[in-house]
């Protein structure tokens, strides 16, 4: 290999077809008089331009587009130094790190002799000692193509923001699943917005046997095992569903908290106080109809009860989880979307409620698909506001412009799979950690099950990994009509 | 080393294999191999030189006369031959050059080709006779008719590219039954590239075993009354030829060839189209007609020679492939040594071509 231009910071090197060199391998440009060296990473690779190739191809071909046959009576044997010439590549390379005397530094701005300069392949796993990925909470993600295995650490998911994104049937679930199930190995707390019903027996193994994790998912299915004593509401929370779930108007708001206090005053809040109170209440008409309406949906919820028994408190699952780490996977399938956003507003007041008074120390919350259920201000909210409750969430979604720029921006860890639509890949590269050359040109290639992992993470140095299997239960296969016949 | 000349024989195209004059000569690749070992201890290639193909043509003058022609589909094989010459740079005691040879047929309906070559041949100011005078006894058994020691530097590409293209010809002329042969060219002898003995042998060997040679030219210096002969406009419906008269060459050139001026399909491409002498002129005719009827003519020249052009021919590719076959396999090391016109003149400096 052949340093052949720098522009910026993306060089191009000559390289010949014995060496193989594929996009997302590092490559390590050695400049030994100045004793430094360039960390750059193959974003893309071309096809050399060399001059002739164009007649030499359509030579070839004279013969209405047949291979022209023939023998060719080469004595000195050029033919094949004239093959090696016409497939030699260029490697687009991004520069990710200068190293000088074993410390890394992110400039790019010396630039290496063309003449003396050396280059090789750096191997994963000594890139990784080099840039010091991993850690004390190790996670192992997966394997990179050379063979060695992708550790990250999860302190680096600890306090950040990370998106799962890719196009379906890719992955994103079962890394996210990996991500969670070894932040409850850690004895993390974590909350799964579980859209599909994909995270409810992670707790078994793949073939029906309970698994180091069984006791420590706790599997809340609204309306069913998750249901919420009417009398333990905080108002706050209340309203919050009211106003964002459910649309309530300022002036009928201001109502029901009236209506509220007065049934807490005498100590009769219960769901059929309160459609008897709203019932008897003067007000106006309207209000009083736009209530009944507000109050119908959450009795139709079945999520509220006036009963003590038979119903799991969040709060249970979250103290049982905090001692001994556990995940508690809400289910929102088979939920209306209006209830999805009930218990969504429910369980994310309860968190900050919870976190607000150090009832909880910190949650990974897993959001599948948030936009069905996240109301648009929670967006903002969850990257700003709640961060420093100590809320970290990770969204996992298939369809990256429902996630806001501003989400992207502030994202500490991106796990990208492949997409191949152009919109898509404009979405993502639009990410503060990531330079969108690398997103549109790796991600585009990437197999399924095979991610690009960008961010803290990976300290900045964009890498691809196969991720891991998983012996559980995964539930997230698509259902399929002819699978019997196939 | 050596190859056999491996063409398959079929009851049309009935090749036969002797192993004398048809196998490739091994002076050629032994001397192409020893000047290289030579050039080892000797200064770097340079690489900026111009690297211009070399056509090969002739002068003559004429009369006209017009003869319209009918393609005759009985199947005869159609056979091409051409070469191609390349310095692919300089060393301070000489040159590097390449050749290499192409014969292209056309059998049945598809078209089939044999390349020899490339060669590299190291080229000094010492050597250059002598290899001149090695490879061409080599190749056609004949000794030069001209004073060789002559030779200039920027002529020995074509050369020795000619040498090869008689060699060529001369092994399609014993090889080929009943077909026609194109030459890319012209006919005349007698030329320090094309000895007239050789050139005569060749045609004679043709024609004994039911062959035609015709020989076009892509550029002639032929006018009448100042005007190239190929550019003339006449008024008739293509393809015809034009019987060139009363031509007449300076000695020691004789043309071995009628001369005609063919137009074969419309558009502006006219060629001069060299025919075997020594052919009755019904048969030259009804060559023509039955090239027509068997190969493909784009722009009123013949498909199988322009293939066979089109394969010889050296692409930038091969050049730096070439020169890395020398610098891997023989040490040299290659430098750019600077343009003096560059260097001196600027963006005025147009290369040493335009001195």
């Amino acid at each position: 290999m052949r340093l052949y231009k720098k522009e910026g910071n993306i060089v191009q090197i000559l390289s010949f077809p014995d060496e193989t060199v594929e996009k997302g391998d590092y490559l390590l440009i050695e400049d030994g008089e100045v004793g430094k060296a360039l960390i750059a990473q193959v974003i893309d690779v071309q096809f050399a331009s060399i001059p002739g190739v164009l007649e030499e191809l359509l030579r070839s071909l004279p013969d209405g587009g047949e291979l022209i046959q023939g023998e060719d009576i080469d004595p000195l044997e050029i033919a094949p130094h004239i093959t090696y010439i016409q497939d030699a590549s260029l490697l687009i390379c991004k520069i990710r790190a200068t190293v000088e005397s074993e410390s890394l530094s992110p400039s790019s701005s010396w630039l290496p002799s063309r003449s003396k300069s050396t280059i090789k392949k750096l191997s994963i796993p000594t890139l990784l000692k080099l840039v010091k990925v991993g850690g004390k909470l190790p996670i192992i993600v997966g394997g990179t193509k050379d063979s060695s295995l992708l550790t990250i650490d999860a302190s680096d998911l600890d306090g950040r923001l990370n998106i799962v994104t890719g196009k379906k049937e890719t992955g994103k679930s079962h890394l996210s699943k990996l991500l969670m199930l070894s932040l409850v190995g850690y004895k993390a707390t974590v909350v799964v917005f579980d859209l599909n019903g994909e995270y409810l027996r992670l707790g078994m193994t793949a073939d029906g046997k309970r698994n180091a994790y069984y006791d420590k998912i706790h599997v809340l299915t609204p309306a069913q095992n998750f249901k919420v004593p009417f009398k333990h509401l905080n108002l706050h929370v209340l309203l919050g569903i009211l106003i964002h779930a459910l649309h309530l108007p300022g002036t009928s708001a201001r109502e029901f908290r009236r209506i509220w206090q007065s049934l807490r005053d005498r100590d009769m809040l219960s769901l059929h106080e309160l459609g008897e109170a709203i019932r008897n209440w003067h007000c106006n008409q309207h209000v009083r109809d736009a209530l009944f309406s507000r109050y119908h949906a959450l009795v139709n919820s079945g999520f509220f009860t006036d009963e003590n028994a038979s119903t799991m408190l969040l709060e249970e699952c979250l103290f049982k989880a905090k001692e001994q780490g556990g995940a508690i996977i809400i289910n929102l399938r088979n939920t209306s979307s209006i209830d999805r956003q009930i218990v969504v507003e429910y369980v994310l007041g309860k968190l900050v409620e919870l976190l607000t008074s150090w009832k909880l120390k910190a949650v990974f919350l897993f959001a599948e698909e948030a936009h069905l259920y996240l109301r648009e201000t929670y967006w903002d909210d969850i990257v700003t506001r709640m961060r420093h409750f100590g809320i970290f969430t990770t969204f996992i979604t298939n369809q990256p412009d429902t996630i806001r720029e501003n989400i992207y921006r502030q994202a500490d860890n991106i796990f990208l799979f492949n997409f191949t639509n152009e919109h898509d890949l404009e979405v993502v590269s639009r990410a503060a950690r990531v330079d969108a050359e690398t997103v549109k040109s790796i991600a585009r290639e990437l197999p399924p099950h095979h991610c690009l992992v960008l961010g803290k993470v990976v300290k900045d140095f964009p890498m691809v990994v196969k991720v891991k299997a998983l012996d559980v239960e995964t539930m997230g296969e698509t259902r399929l009509f002819f699978k019997e016949a196939n | 080393m050596i190859e056999q000349y491996t063409i398959t024989t079929t009851p049309k195209y009935n090749f036969p294999h002797p192993a004398t004059d048809i196998t490739l000569p091994q002076r050629l690749v032994e001397l192409s191999i020893r000047s290289l070992k030579n050039a080892l201890n000797t200064n770097p290639i340079q690489l900026n030189q111009q690297t211009i193909q070399q056509p090969f043509n002739n002068q003559t003058r004429l009369n006209l006369k017009p003869i319209p022609l009918n393609p005759k589909h009985d199947t005869t094989v159609v056979a091409a031959i051409d070469t191609s010459s390349m310095k692919i740079g300089e060393t301070a005691t000489g040159m590097l050059i390449a050749i290499r040879g192409a014969t292209v047929w056309k059998q049945k309906s598809s078209y089939r080709y044999l390349r020899i070559g490339p060669f590299i041949i190291h080229i000094t100011e010492e050597n250059k006779t002598e290899v001149y005078n090695a490879l061409q006894k080599a190749y056609s058994n004949t000794q030069s008719e001209n004073q060789q020691q002559n030779l200039q530097n920027h002529q020995i590409p074509t050369r020795l590219a000619n040498l090869l293209e008689k060699w060529l010809q001369t092994t399609l002329s014993k090889t080929l039954n009943g077909g026609i042969i194109l030459f890319d060219g012209s006919l005349t002898a007698g030329t320090p590239d094309t000895p007239k003995g050789l050139m005569k042998e060749i045609l004679n060997t043709a024609r004994a075993r039911g062959n035609v040679a015709l020989a076009f030219s892509k550029m002639t210096t032929l006018r009448i009354n100042g005007i190239l002969i190929t550019d003339l406009a006449l008024e008739h419906k293509p393809p015809y030829i034009l019987e060139v008269e009363g031509l007449r060459t300076k000695p020691p050139t004789v043309m071995l060839g009628e001369v005609y001026i063919a137009k074969l399909t419309r558009g502006n491409c006219t060629f001069r189209l060299d025919i075997d002498k020594e052919i009755p002129a019904e048969q030259r005719i009804e060559a023509v007609e039955r090239l027509l009827g068997n190969d493909l003519l784009s722009q009123g020249y013949p498909e199988t020679l322009r293939l066979a052009h089109i394969l010889c021919t050296f692409t930038a590719n091969e050049v730096i492939a070439m020169q890395y076959f020398a610098t891997r396999n023989y040490g040299l090391k290659l430098v750019n040594r600077p343009n003096m016109h560059k260097l001196l003149f600027g963006p005025f400096g147009k290369g040493d071509n335009t001195s």
